[in-house]
């Protein structure tokens, strides 16, 4: 069986205990406007562009499709046509045997570390049967992640639960509007895996990107105590926003449009996570 | 930080110190006619250059003194890089050496009595600068160095900071001597009798801390003055850890002292190296990693798993061998008794890769059949190395002061560089073995195996720096490089340095030592790489080779496990004269403490495998400006920007400036 990804990252140093190696895989069922890895959204192989050494000679844009939307994609012949060779396909499909062994070559370092693998995206279950495949394939054999946003049929989560040992856990924005405008999808479902993953049993971190006026505002921040505190979670760890965030857009031909003002100070809402008796630590 | 420590470290940076020198009175080449090329004729001169220091110079709350009172432009030396006895000097104090002099005279030949008038006069005249700096320091008011001062360096050290003051004393003459590079050799090995008396009599930890912070300021005075290869290259480099004589572990108290005032100043000197094993334990590389951090490249990190097999090997006894410590840079050298020369010269892969590719590959058969010419060539070019190596040295100038703390030159009447020295080795450097190993890699895959060019082709693409010949060098990119943990690129690499190690390791020098050889490349990646052109494996001419033992800058990486996979497939118990295998990490790698673990980690893996020597390097502003005008030169620098990492080089210009930028501080 093949699936797609868009990247493999040998010591990444912050997605699970010891020494890890995370495999992106391509493909997200969210739209957050503050997306840090855009290439990951789009479940089909895209060109991109990289910036360093352009010549700003607008080869490639002369040879761009049309998206639905009117925005400009990439193509095959952009790629052609850069003389700097600086057009890539970003998106790869690769067979479940040949990815896992590649990751297992260092099973020995991950093993002495205690360390594993992580499987990132995107989102990873947006290719659910691939994650799956992959996860079996690697029981029993080294330590398995899941970096997930948590949104995923019951039945799919559930399986993928029972497939790892590890959930990196994302939750954004708790009121359901709001997470429709800024995610793009409703929370409902998401909020329920996280508790299926709670009384799960196996062993996970939440994490909260805080994003300036977003996800940072004093009702999000309690909401998510409350919300997590009443489940018995006792810890949370927060990723900080910065603006590099966009970084990758302008790649894409896209442009970064994060709807919020992202200068502003970050709140770190300490207070009110050790009011709810949970520990909260800055990544 | 204290105070004090505060105000030394800001008068320091200021530089202003430097303006207050006076210009020198003496022009080293007039010295050079003046003085004999004598032993007698090189004490003389210094006589002279301590008359020329006509003041003791204090900076601030200054507690050692020994500060240069003019610029006096110091020619090179050509002897150094030698770690010096420093247990047995401060334990004997200079007055016990003039002891040992004259106990010595008894048997001595014309030879050696020369030797001991020279030390003799040489002693005579550190005794009056010693003097000058004590009296000037009773009248300051510091009578803290003053009565020091009346202890070391004639007698004995007693406590810490005798002790210290001896080592600062030692620095100031062998430097006024014109030797450049003065590793401080093992440290917390030497200095531990005297931390455990000052200790005992009511020292506090603080304090220990407090001295060592201000030594450690005060070395890095008039270090402008001693210039290595570049500013920065003086050779201070001390050592950590290891184990002892015994094979007893060493790291302890003054140990965590030392880390702990390295990275509170963020100083470039004394460049800290740590002696690691199998057993150490993880705290000691997540301890070490603080230091990591701050972006200084050290510590720097030494397996003695392999090191002291590999001594053994050449000859040095068990004892010597578990006593090593490092040069200037990276070789290892044993400890007070040593005159290796662990530089000499340097096995250059790359080219020998290159000669043979464009004059024997069209026609060769078989892939086997150009190994064969290959090897050929490698064992041409070590025998012409090890040929090039005088067989005496006849100029003795400015070995002789040094000799007198170099063991058992007293004893033999006879200085470091005529036989007075235990050890008398000669290193060669190994440079460029990735490229050397991709290229040959390239040359069996695109050739031989898959048919994809002419031998004939792929020279002329060669010679013409691959231009015209884009399919050429699009596919010799692609092909394994070494640090991907790809066999058929590292099995090269092996091949290389197992020939290397039979051509050179162990061979007897004319002048009574072996030659060893190591996988480091000093400013040859650089140097060595513009006199090549193009190489097989698609690196284009006046792109430099990795520095030391690390994969190719133009190799695209899987990532740092691969890496130290590709760098751990060797034995290196007969390749160890130094050379680090060197990684690069972004700073904000070590943001958390998560991070730094992890990085712990990374050191552990490579040392549990067997590597031999380490450097990590967090990536600091100057890299980062550096690749973001080439991004050529970097296409695996990785940066954590977030929640996600990416290569650096592939980052929009905005990006770039905003990591750069917050990189301003790391330094
Ligand atoms: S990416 Fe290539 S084709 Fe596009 S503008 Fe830059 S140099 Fe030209
Ligand atoms: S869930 Fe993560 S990958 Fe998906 S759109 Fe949001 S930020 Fe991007």
């Amino acid at each position: 069986m093949r699936g797609r990804i868009f990247s493999i990252e040998e010591f990444a140093t912050f997605d699970g205990p010891g020494i890890r190696t995370t495999v992106f895989l391509k493909g997200c069922p969210l739209k957050c406007t503050w997306c840090h890895n855009p290439e990951g959204q789009s479940f089909s192989a895209e060109y991109v562009r990289s910036p360093n050494g352009c010549l700003a000679c607008g080869a490639c844009i002369a040879h761009a499709a049309r998206r639905a939307d009117g925005s400009l994609l990439l193509t095959e012949a952009s790629k052609n046509a850069c003389p700097r060779e600086l057009v890539r396909l970003c998106g790869e499909d690769v067979e479940v045997g040949e990815l896992c062994e590649r990751i297992l070559s260092n099973s020995d370092i991950f093993h002495s570390t205690g360390g594993g693998v992580t499987f990132s995206g995107g989102d990873p279950l947006g290719q659910s049967e691939f994650l799956l495949a992959c996860l079996s394939y690697l029981n029993g054999k080294t330590h398995r992640t899941v970096q997930t946003c948590g949104y995923a049929s019951k039945d799919v989560f559930l399986r993928v639960l029972d497939h790892c040992e590890y959930m990196l856990f994302d939750l954004k924005i708790m009121d359901r509007a709001a997470h429709l405008a800024y995610c793009g999808v409703d929370n409902a479902i998401i909020h329920e895996n996280y508790s299926a993953l709670v009384r799960s049993g196996v062993d996970f971190v939440t994490r909260v990107p805080l994003i300036p006026g977003v996800t940072d505002t004093a009702e999000n921040m309690e909401a998510i105590a409350r919300f997590i505190s009443g489940l018995g979670v006792q810890y949370i760890e927060l990723l900080p926003y910065n603006s590099m965030a966009g970084s990758k857009y302008g790649s894409l031909l896209r442009e970064y449009k994060p709807r919020f003002d992202p200068k502003r100070k970050l709140c770190w809402g300490s207070d009110i996570f050790k009011h709810y008796g949970i520990v909260s630590k800055k990544m | 930080m204290t105070q004090r420590v505060k105000k030394q470290l800001a008068l320091l940076n200021a530089r202003e110190y430097r303006n207050r020198r006076a210009d020198p009175p003496m022009d080293p080449k007039e010295a050079d006619e003046r003085f004999e090329e004598t032993m007698m004729g090189e004490a003389q001169r210094f006589c002279y250059a301590v008359s020329c220091e006509k003041e003791a110079v204090f900076y601030g709350e200054d507690l050692f003194g020994f500060n240069r009172y003019c610029k006096g432009a110091i020619s090179r030396g050509n002897f150094g890089n030698v770690v010096i006895d420093y247990a047995k000097i401060l334990k004997s104090g200079l007055c016990g050496i003039l002891d040992d002099v004259k106990r010595n005279r008894a048997h001595a030949d014309a030879y050696a009595n020369e030797f001991y008038d020279a030390i003799e006069t040489f002693y005579a005249a550190c005794f009056d600068i010693c003097d000058t700096y004590r009296s000037a320091a009773r009248k300051n008011g510091n009578d803290r160095l003053a009565s020091a001062l009346e202890q070391v360096p004639r007698h004995p050290a007693r406590d810490y900071y005798e002790a210290l003051v001896m080592l600062r004393f030692l620095s100031y003459i062998l430097r006024l001597n014109r030797c450049t590079l003065l590793p401080l050799g093992r440290f917390d090995v030497y200095m531990k009798p005297y931390y455990n008396a000052s200790i005992a009599k009511g020292v506090t930890r603080e304090e220990i801390l407090e001295l060592t912070e201000l030594f450690f300021i005060s070395i890095n005075f008039d270090t402008d003055l001693y210039i290595g290869i570049q500013k920065g290259d003086n050779g201070q480099s001390l050592v950590l850890g290891g184990c002892d004589r015994e094979g007893n572990e060493v790291f302890g108290e003054l140990s965590e002292i030392c880390l702990k005032a390295s990275e509170e100043l963020c100083l470039i000197d004394p460049k800290i190296n740590i002696r690691v094993n199998k057993s150490t334990p993880i705290s000691l590389y997540e301890r070490g990693t603080k230091l990591t951090k701050q972006g200084l490249g050290f510590p720097q990190y030494t397996n003695d798993d392999i090191a002291i097999p590999y001594l053994t090997s050449l000859g040095y006894e068990l004892e010597d061998a578990r006593d090593y410590a490092m040069a200037a840079c990276w070789e290892l050298i044993a400890s007070g008794c040593g005159a290796d020369t662990p530089n000499r010269h340097r096995v250059v892969f790359p080219e020998v890769v290159d000669i043979a590719t464009r004059l024997d590959l069209v026609e060769c058969k078989s892939f086997d059949e150009f190994l064969s010419r290959v090897d050929q060539r490698l064992e041409a070019h070590c025998n012409n190395l090890m040929k090039k190596y005088p067989s005496t040295y006849n100029d003795r100038t400015d070995a002789t002061l040094l000799s007198s703390f170099i063991s058992p030159c007293i004893e033999r009447g006879r200085d470091a560089k005529n036989g007075g020295a235990k050890y008398f080795n000669v290193g060669f450097h190994g440079a460029g073995i990735s490229t050397a190993a991709d290229s040959l890699c390239a040359i069996k895959e695109g050739v031989f195996e898959r048919g994809e060019f002419s031998a004939e082709e792929l020279v002329s693409a060669i010679k013409a720096n691959f231009e015209g010949y884009d399919e050429i060098l699009k596919k010799v990119l692609s092909y394994p490089k070494m640090g991907n943990n790809d066999d058929r690129a590292d099995s090269m690499g092996a091949f290389l340095m197992e020939k290397a190690v039979k051509y050179i390791h162990g061979k007897p020098t004319p002048s009574g030592g072996v030659f060893r050889l190591g996988t480091g490349s000093a400013m040859g990646y650089v140097t060595f790489a513009d006199k090549i052109g193009a190489t097989a494996d698609g690196r284009l001419a006046g792109t430099p080779f990795a520095s030391s033992f690390s994969p190719s800058p133009i190799a695209k990486l899987r990532g740092p496990l691969s890496n130290i996979k590709s760098f751990t497939k060797f034995d290196m118990r007969k390749i160890c004269n130094g050379g680090p295998f060197t990684i690069e990490i972004h700073d904000t790698v070590f943001r958390n403490e998560e991070g730094e673990k992890k990085v712990a980690m990374l050191i552990k893996t490579f040392i549990d495998r067997e590597g031999h020597q380490m450097q990590i390097n967090a990536v600091n502003r100057d890299v980062l400006l550096d690749a973001r005008d080439n991004p050529d030169k970097y296409p695996n620098l990785i940066v954590r920007v977030w929640g996600w990492s990416g290569y650096f080089v592939e980052l929009e210009k905005p990006y770039q400036d905003h990591i750069i930028s917050r990189t301003e501080f790391t330094v």
